[in-house]
C-alpha cells in the first residue's frame, strides 16, 4: 500500500474535465513550449482549403493511371489480348506482367504481391494489367478493351479451412503464412489449479479504413533517370525500397516525396506502395508523368484490411479471481497477400503483434498462445490503428467479463487484482520496470465515470421497459516500436543566420499532429518558439532514413532523435553565449529566443545574435540525430523476450442504452484514460483519444466488410458504416503522465492506443445492459437483438 | 453534347460559364475554376467533404449538376476567407479548439456549420450534431469539432 502511494506522486494528471477530477498541474517548471496546446501548425491551411492534397496538384502534363483488376477471387490467367485498347486514341500505354523491368512483386514485408498479376490471380481486385491515357475517361475505356481469358480456380475463404490438406493452394509455398507460438510457464499445471475455468471463442470482420483520402500516386521520371513518386504516404522508405526493386534501379535513383495526407490510420503504410509501384512502372515505360488516383470503391477494393479472426480463448482463475492459466488460439486470416502479416524478426509484423498481446495486460504465470495466419482469396491483411492488438482485446477483455460474471465479481475488481504494475512480468517473461500507469488509469477513470455507482443503478430506464442501461470496461496496453532489430530515427536540425530553425525527419503528418508535437520538441530543446521551427515534408532524397510512421512510435522515437540533434547544436550555440556573457556553459539555460544565466536571469543574450557569431566564427549550426530503442527480442520457440521496449497502458469506461426489442444501441456516456508517458502537445493528444475511440466503437457497433464468395458487398460509404456525430457521445479524456525514462520530456506513444479497448468496452456494456453477449462483431441491432433471445429475452428485474 | 451557358454568383463574384449537362458543382468548382479548397471523398453523396452553400443551404457538390446553380449563389471555403485574410470565426475556432486534425473533412465540416450557424446561431449541442451528421470525420471523434462550433456561435459565428 505504502508503495502504491508513493508511486501516485509521480502520476501527473492532465485534464480539462474540471467536474470531478483536480488539476495536478499544467507545464512542469522549466519547460515553455513541451507540455502546451499549442495550435497546430498546419491548421491555418487547413480551415482556409489552401492546402493542398494529392488530388489538388496540378493535372497538366501528366497521364492517367488505370488498373484493370480479376473478376475472379481465385483464377489462372489463360491469355491477355491488349491490342484493342492500345489502338484506342489517346492510350500511350498498355502493360502486361512482362513489362515489369524489375521484380514482379511488392509488398510492406514479402514482396508476394504482383505489381502486374502474369499467370494467376488470387483475390477479386488483384491487378492484371495497366493503363497510361491522355484522360482518365479514355484510360477507363482502355481497360474495357482488355481481353482476358481466365480459368477459374476453387477458392478458399475461411483461414481454417485454408489450413485443411485438400484446400485449394494459393501460392505455391502453402496457405498457412506463419505460425507462432507463446509459451510460458506450464500450461497443464495452470489450469489443474484452476478453481474456474471458461472457454470461448470471439469473432471479429475485416475492417476498412475508410480515411476520407482516397489514395493517389504521382510519378514523375527525372532526366537524369531517377524516378520521382509523390503521394500520401506513412511509409516513404518502404515505398522507395519496393520502387528500386521494381523498376531494378538502384535505391539512389528512386526519390520518394511526401504529399500532406487526409488520414492513414494504417492504411496508406501498404497502398502507397501498391500504387506507387504501378504509377512508376507506367512512368517509367512512357517517360511520361503519371498521376494514378483512386475513386472510393477502387479504395475498398483494392487497399488493405484490418485482419479478420477467430480466437479461441480458455482462461484458468482461483475463486477469488486471481488469473492462473490463459491458453489462446488465434486463426489470423492474412487474404491473398502477405501484407504486414508475417514476422519481421523479431516481433514485427502484425501477427507476432497479435500473439504477444493476447493474454492482455494481466499478469499471468502459465501462459500458451498458438497463432496460425492463412492466405484466403480475400483482401489482404494490413496494419489498421493497433495492428493486430484491437482484435485480441476484443476477446481478452470480454473474457474477462465473463469470468468475473461466473465469479459474481465487480469487472472492475477482477482486473485490479490481475493487472500490470511496476515490475510485473508478462506473457513473454518481459519485466516492465518502469512506466507501468495501467492501474493508475482505472483508478481515474472509475472515479471520473462514477463506476461504482453506476454499475450498481444498471437496469431498465422506462417504465414501458424496454431500454436497459448498462455500463462496460475495457482495458488495455499498446506498445511504442515495431519490435523489428531495424527500428531507428534520424532527424536532423538546421539553425539559419537569423535564427529560425528547420527540422528535417521522416515522419509523415497524417492527421495525427506530428508536425507540431516534433517542432515542439525541437523547440523547446533549443529554447526557441514553435514557429520559429519549420518542418520540411519527408522527401527521401533530404531527410535522413527514420523508418515509417506507424507502431505509435513516431513521437517518442523521432522525438529523441530530435533531442539529440539538437542539443548538438546548442553545444555550439552555449559555446558562444557563455563567452559573450563571460558565464560559464553549464550555468546557462536556453528559453524563449534568449539564452540566459540561470544564476542572473537579467543577464541574457538573443538566440538569434548568439546563431549570426556563430556563422560569422564558422562553428558547425547543424545537427544530425539518431535514436534507436534498446533492442527488440524474441525467442522464435518459446515467444519469450523483450519484443518492444515500453507501453501504453489505458482504461475505457463506457455506459450505453439498449433498446432490447430492437437491439439498438447509444453510446450515452464514456471516459477513457491513458498513461503516455507526458502529453507534449495535451490537446492534440485528447485528439487522437477522442478519435481512437470513435473508431474503436464503429469496429463494436457497425463495420464490416462485408464478402460474399470473394465480392466485397459494401463498396461505398453508403452501405460501409462509420460513425457520425450522432453515434459518438461526448468522449471524456484523461491523461496521466507516468515518465517513460526512455522517452523525450518521459513521452509514450498514443496514436493507436485510444482504439484498441474501446470495442470491448462498448460490447461489454452491451452485455451488462441487457445480458446478450456479442461474440461475433459487429454488435449491429440484428445482432444484439438475437444475443438478447440467445440469453431467453431481456432481464425481468 | 452541347455546353449550356450559366451565370451565377460564386463566394460574392459574378461568374459566366459554359458547362456540360452533365458536369458536377464539384468539378467546375475543382476543375475548372481551381477552386479546390472543396474535397472530394466519395462522389455519391455520403461523406459530405464536397459541401458547399448553396442559397445558404449546405449541399453535397459531388452530385448536384452544376447547370442546377444558374442564378443562385455558391459559397465555398475561399469564400469565408475575408480579403484582408482575416478567417472566419468558425475558422479561427476550428483552429483554437483543435477541431482540425488530417483537414480532409475540414472544409466540408465548417461549410456545415456555417449553414447551420446562420440559420441557428445558437444551437445546442444536440442541434450541432444532427447539424453536422451529414459530413463524416474518421479523425476526430466530432468532440472537438462541436465545441468549435459552440465556441463560434458564441463569438458570433453568423457573419
Ligand atoms: S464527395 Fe460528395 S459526398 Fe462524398
Ligand atoms: S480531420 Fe480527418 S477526416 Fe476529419
Amino acid at each position: 500500500m505504502a508503495e502504491k502511494s508513493d508511486k501516485k506522486k509521480k502520476v501527473k494528471v492532465v485534464t480539462k474535465e474540471k467536474e470531478d477530477l483536480q488539476q495536478l498541474m499544467a507545464a512542469p517548471i522549466g519547460l515553455s513550449v513541451v507540455g502546451q496546446s499549442l495550435d497546430r501548425t498546419d491548421a491555418f491551411l487547413k480551415v482556409s482549403g489552401k492546402l493542398s492534397f494529392g488530388a489538388d496538384y496540378p493535372e497538366e502534363g501528366f497521364l492517367h493511371g488505370k488498373i484493370l483488376r480479376s473478376p475472379f477471387p481465385h483464377a489462372l490467367i489463360k491469355s491477355i489480348h491488349v491490342e484493342k485498347a492500345k489502338q484506342l486514341p489517346g492510350v500511350v500505354a498498355v502493360l502486361t506482367a512482362k513489362d515489369i523491368p524489375g521484380r514482379n512483386g511488392f509488398g510492406a514485408i514479402l514482396p508476394d504481391q504482383p505489381v502486374i498479376c502474369g499467370d494467376k490471380v488470387r483475390f477479386v481486385g488483384d491487378g492484371v494489367a495497366l493503363v497510361a491515357a491522355e484522360s482518365e475517361r479514355i484510360a477507363e475505356e482502355a481497360l474495357e478493351r482488355i481481353e482476358v481469358d481466365y480459368e477459374p480456380l476453387p477458392p478458399v475463404f475461411d483461414p481454417i479451412e485454408a489450413l485443411k490438406e485438400d484446400a485449394p493452394k494459393i501460392h505455391e509455398k502453402g496457405n498457412l503464412l506463419s505460425y507462432n507460438k507463446l509459451r510460458k510457464g506450464d500450461i497443464e499445471k495452470g489450469f489443474a489449479a484452476a478453481e474456474v475455468v471458461l472457454e470461448r471463442t470471439y469473432q471479429v470482420p475485416i475492417l476498412e479504413h475508410v480515411y476520407l483520402e482516397p489514395d493517389i500516386a504521382m510519378a514523375i521520371p527525372q532526366s537524369d533517370g531517377t524516378m520521382l513518386v509523390e503521394g500520401p504516404m506513412q511509409a516513404p522508405f518502404t515505398v522507395r525500397r519496393n520502387l528500386s526493386a521494381v523498376l531494378g534501379i538502384p535505391i539512389n535513383k528512386v526519390r520518394v516525396r511526401q504529399i500532406h495526407m487526409g488520414g492513414g490510420f494504417g492504411g496508406k503504410e501498404d497502398s502507397p506502395i501498391d500504387i506507387g509501384c504501378r504509377a512508376a512502372v507506367l512512368a517509367n515505360h512512357t517517360g511520361r508523368p503519371v498521376r494514378l488516383a483512386l475513386e472510393r470503391e477502387e479504395v475498398t477494393l483494392q487497399t488493405s484490411k484490418r485482419h479478420p479472426m477467430v480466437m479461441k480463448v480458455k482462461i484458468g482463475a482461483k475463486k477469488d479471481g486471481k488469473l492462473v492459466a490463459f491458453e489462446g488460439v488465434i486463426y489470423d486470416e492474412q487474404g491473398a497477400y502477405a501484407g504486414l502479416g508475417p514476422v519481421i524478426p523479431p516481433a514485427g509484423g502484425s501477427h507476432i503483434h497479435s500473439m504477444i498481446m493476447m493474454p492482455g495486460p494481466y499478469e499471468i504465470p502459465n501462459v500458451k498462445v498458438d497463432a496460425y495466419l492463412s492466405y484466403t482469396n480475400h483482401p489482404y491483411g494490413g496494419a489498421m490503428r493497433g495492428f493486430g492488438a484491437p482484435q485480441v482485446h476484443i476477446a481478452h477483455e470480454q473474457a474477462m467479463d465473463e469470468l468475473a460474471e461466473i465469479l459474481g465479481m465487480n469487472p472492475i475488481d477482477i482486473r485490479q487484482k490481475n493487472a500490470f504494475k511496476q515490475g510485473s512480468v508478462t506473457a513473454t517473461s518481459q519485466v516492465l520496470d518502469q512506466s507501468v500507469g495501467l492501474l493508475d488509469t482505472l483508478d481515474s477513470c472509475a472515479k471520473a465515470f462514477d463506476w461504482d455507482r453506476r454499475y450498481r443503478e444498471t437496469g431498465y430506464l422506462d417504465k414501458e421497459r424496454t431500454k436497459r442501461r448498462g455500463v462496460g470496461i475495457g482495458m488495455g496496453w499498446y506498445r511504442t516500436s515495431i519490435g523489428t532489430s531495424s527500428d531507428g530515427c534520424g532527424a536532423n536540425v538546421y539553425v539559419h543566420e537569423d535564427g529560425s530553425v528547420l527540422l528535417f525527419t521522416g515522419i509523415t503528418e497524417m492527421g495525427q499532429g506530428a508536425f507540431t508535437v516534433l517542432p515542439q520538441i525541437c523547440a523547446e530543446e533549443l529554447g526557441v518558439r514553435l514557429e520559429d521551427v519549420r518542418v520540411v515534408q519527408p522527401d527521401t532524397d533530404i531527410v535522413p532514413e527514420s523508418g515509417p510512421t506507424v507502431g505509435s512510435r513516431s513521437t517518442t522515437l523521432m522525438g529523441n532523435a530530435i533531442v539529440l540533434a539538437a542539443r548538438q547544436v546548442k553545444e555550439a550555440i552555449f559555446e558562444m553565449a557563455s563567452e559573450m556573457l563571460a558565464v560559464p556553459m553549464e550555468q546557462l539555460e536556453a528559453k524563449d529566443r534568449k539564452i540566459y544565466d540561470q544564476k542572473h536571469p537579467n543577464q541574457s543574450v538573443l538566440f538569434r545574435e548568439v546563431v549570426a557569431k556563430c556563422m560569422g566564427k564558422g562553428k558547425r549550426l547543424i545537427g544530425q540525430g539518431w535514436w534507436a530503442p534498446p533492442m527488440a527480442s524474441l525467442d522464435p520457440e518459446t515467444g519469450q523476450g523483450n519484443p518492444y521496449f515500453v507501453y501504453t497502458y489505458s482504461t475505457h469506461m463506457a455506459e450505453v442504452v439498449v433498446d432490447v426489442e430492437t437491439g439498438e444501441v447509444e453510446i450515452t456516456d464514456y471516459v477513457a484514460a491513458f498513461d503516455i508517458g507526458k502529453a507534449i502537445n495535451p490537446r492534440t493528444v485528447e485528439g487522437q483519444i477522442e478519435g481512437g475511440v470513435a473508431m474503436g466503437i464503429g469496429y463494436a457497433l457497425m463495420e464490416e466488410v462485408v464478402l460474399k464468395e470473394g465480392y466485397i458487398q459494401n463498396m461505398n460509404l453508403q452501405n460501409y458504416l462509420i460513425p457520425t456525430s450522432l453515434d459518438i457521445p461526448d468522449i471524456k479524456p484523461i491523461i496521466l503522465e507516468v515518465e517513460n525514462k526512455y522517452g523525450p520530456y518521459g513521452a509514450k506513444g498514443i496514436g493507436e492506443m485510444p482504439n484498441i479497448p474501446a470495442t470491448p468496452a462498448v460490447l461489454n456494456a452491451i452485455a451488462n445492459a441487457c445480458g446478450g453477449r456479442v461474440r461475433s462483431l459487429p454488435a449491429d441491432p440484428e445482432t444484439v437483438y438475437w444475443a438478447i433471445k440467445e440469453k431467453g429475452g431481456p432481464p425481468k428485474h | 453534347m452541347g455546353t449550356v451557358k450559366i451565370s451565377f454568383k460564386l463566394n460574392g463574384c459574378d461568374m459566366n460559364v459554359e458547362v456540360l449537362p452533365n458536369t458536377l458543382l464539384v468539378d467546375l468548382l475543382r476543375d475548372v475554376l481551381g477552386l479546390k479548397g472543396t474535397k472530394v471523398g466519395c462522389r455519391e453523396g455520403e461523406c459530405g467533404v464536397c459541401t458547399v452553400l448553396l442559397e445558404g443551404e449546405a449541399v453535397n457538390s459531388c452530385i448536384l449538376p452544376a447547370v442546377k446553380v444558374g442564378g443562385k449563389s455558391v459559397v465555398t471555403i475561399e469564400g469565408l476567407v475575408k480579403e484582408n485574410g482575416q478567417l472566419h470565426p468558425i475558422q479561427q475556432a476550428f483552429i483554437s479548439e483543435g477541431a482540425v486534425q488530417c483537414g480532409f473533412c475540414t472544409p466540408g465540416m465548417i461549410m456545415n456549420a456555417k449553414a447551420l450557424l446562420d440559420k441557428h446561431p445558437h444551437p445546442s449541442d444536440g442541434e450541432i450534431r444532427s447539424g453536422i451528421s451529414g459530413v463524416l470525420c474518421r479523425c476526430t471523434g466530432y468532440r472537438k469539432i462541436v465545441q468549435a462550433i459552440k465556441t463560434a456561435s458564441q463569438a458570433g459565428g453568423r457573419k
